[in-house]
């Protein structure tokens, strides 16, 4: 059972977001701190998951950026992971989900994978798009929003529940291999385990450098990003804490909501 | 040149989905939007289901816009292969500017692979369209809705999925008969079968029909927090309490409780939505609340964005002196 999770590095969530001089990305400073996409850590989970079941389990991780990014597969190792692949693209900006997707392919299509996992979206630019590409591209089935698995005994299926509208699930069956992006609640992820943290400290990666890959034809060119424009239409209530707390209670009342 | 748009209709059973009136209102301005470059613009819907005619015949009668109905068994619940399998069969011989789809957990699905799958580009979760020095800019969120960014197609056929409640839908009512074709399509089976279905954890959960919901999010940051929700809904005759989905990830409350697009669809008189950022999938959610207070220490949380009462504060500070500023107002009524 070989399995590859593909993971990113992202913003710390709660960072205050800026951008920078060229209006095209996000700024980025010295003490900007960046953290391993959180939906990933799901995906992380399930593969060691799987891995605690079945014993001859392999767990490769994958991420695509820039040198900084190597923290987030080290953080996978910490976690259990075996190996870890660092796809290094030196821009250090947008870069379109189709490439993300065409440069994990294009390494992992002789690689026999028998399950590639990604977290179901990315916090940052929030697409949603790189595992069903990834899919797409290896011509293997896939299942979006993945919130419960099963592999079968004989490891030649699974059995998957995958999230719908108003939290339903709709169950399938799927011959491996297979691509599944996994929702978050699937698991609990855990920490890293300091032994783990230091031997993965010690540890090579598998080195590609994205020049040597191809890009794809089409797609989509950012112009720029902008702050939204706040069209707020409510009420801001101002004052001290018990003023607002009065307001607030005022305001109920009136609408004879208490 | 005219320009070709398709739209990715839906169907409950029931009636037509109200993201197939928000993708038309978003194909119109996509069509004004792009009318400079091009003489018109043709509009014209995909219905994909099992007995698709009625749907059909309504899309057509109400738009005016030529509908393909395709008749597919096994699609009376979202099969990714076949669903892929058809819209490739569909639109390989067809040529469209755009096919445009709702950000649904079906459309999330199968758009970035069909685009592959065609030759085209893919933009998920588009929210507007707007024309800059003669090309089009498309508006998506980022970091979950603190950043936008204008994106370029720069391909010949773009998928483009809209995120839900960006455009209100249109009720088109222009009673002609437009052309519709109905077409067979079975596809062979896949790596990849139906099973069944499973209700959502939240089924029968008391959010539904609640007319005040006092909600959490992230922001009560410890799992013991939760308990000042429950004592802002106390000062209510009847309020149920909810949560956003982050804090029934971390199993700090029952999935039952979850508010959201994933969760329980809510149309309450009052949402009070404490410490809760407002992600789409939450804002989907709670659209049809009639009146929504939100309770936020982040003064850029997306959530202030719908609400109408917005008061910025540490919702474990602010809540127990409204509750306590709420029995001191009824003691000297008694």
């Amino acid at each position: 059972m070989k399995i590859l999770v593909c993971i990113k590095q992202v913003l710390e969530s709660g960072t205050d977001i800026k951008i920078d001089e060229s209006g095209k990305w996000v700024h980025y400073s010295d003490s900007s701190r960046f953290e391993i996409n959180p939906y990933d850590n799901y995906a992380i989970e399930e593969a060691i998951l799987i891995k605690e079941k079945f014993e001859d389990a392999h767990i490769d991780v994958i991420t695509v950026g820039p040198d900084r990014t190597a923290d987030v597969l080290r953080r996978a190792l910490g976690m259990g992971a075996d190996e870890a692949i660092h796809i290094i693209d030196k821009t250090d900006g947008y870069r379109p989900p189709a490439v993300t997707a065409s440069w994990i392919s294009a390494y992992a299509k002789d690689k026999k994978y028998d399950l590639i996992l990604t977290g179901i979206m990315s916090e940052d630019e929030m697409n949603a798009q790189t595992g069903p590409m990834i899919a797409q591209i290896m011509d293997l089935p896939c299942a979006t929003a993945t919130i419960r698995q099963n592999i079968s005994e004989d490891k030649k299926s699974i059995t998957i529940e995958r999230e719908i509208e108003g939290g339903e699930r709709d169950q399938f069956d799927i011959t491996l291999p297979c691509v599944l992006t996994i929702q978050t609640g699937i698991n609990s992820p855990r920490y890293p385990a300091l032994s783990k943290v230091l031997r993965a400290k010690k540890k090579t990666f598998d080195i590609i450098q994205s020049e040597t890959l191809d890009m794809p034809v089409h797609t989509p060119k950012l112009n720029d990003i902008i702050l939204p424009i706040k069209e707020a239409q409510g009420l801001f209530i101002e004052g001290n804490i018990e003023n607002k707390a009065d307001q607030l209670l005022k305001i109920l009342a009136s609408r004879s909501l208490l | 040149m005219t320009q070709k748009i398709a739209i990715i209709a839906g169907h409950d059973g029931k009636k037509i989905t109200t993201a197939t009136w928000e993708l038309f209102a978003f194909a119109q301005k996509l069509a004004d939007s792009s009318n400079s470059g091009s003489d018109n613009t043709d509009i014209c819907f995909y219905l994909i289901g099992e007995n698709t005619r009625e749907g059909a015949e309504e899309i057509s009668f109400r738009s005016g816009c030529p509908v393909i109905a395709a008749d597919v068994p096994g699609t009376r619940n979202y099969q990714g292969p076949i669903f892929k399998k058809t819209l490739l069969k569909l639109f390989s011989k067809n040529t469209f500017n755009y096919i445009i789809a709702p950000h649904n957990t079906s459309g999330m699905d199968y758009a970035p692979a069909i685009s592959l799958g065609l030759g085209g580009t893919c933009m998920t979760a588009v929210e507007d369209v707007k024309e800059k020095e003669g090309s089009l800019l498309f508006l998506r969120s980022m970091y979950g809705g603190k950043i936008q960014a204008r994106m370029e197609i720069d391909a010949p056929l773009a998928i483009l999925t809209l995120a839900p409640g960006a455009f209100k839908p249109v009720q088109p009512e222009k009673n002609s008969t437009a052309d519709v074709s109905h077409i067979i399509i079975d596809t062979p089976q896949a790596k990849m079968t139906y099973i069944g279905s499973l209700p959502s954890p939240s089924q029968g959960s008391n959010l539904a029909k609640a007319e005040v919901i006092v909600a959490g999010g992230r922001g009560i940051e410890e799992e013991e927090n939760y308990q000042f929700i429950e004592q802002l809904a106390d000062i209510f005759p009847r309020a149920a309490t909810g949560a956003s989905r982050p804090i029934c990830d971390y199993g700090w409350v029952k999935y039952s409780q979850q508010v959201g697009a994933t969760g329980t669809i809510v149309a309450p008189k009052l949402y009070i939505a404490c410490g809760i950022s407002g992600s789409t999938q939450h804002l989907e959610g709670i659209r049809d609340s009639r009146f929504i207070i939100a309770i936020n220490s982040d003064p850029d949380a997306p959530i202030l964005q719908v609400a109408d009462v917005c008061i910025i504060e540490d919702l474990t500070e602010f809540i127990p002196i409204v509750v306590e500023a709420y029995k001191n107002r009824k003691r000297p009524a008694n």
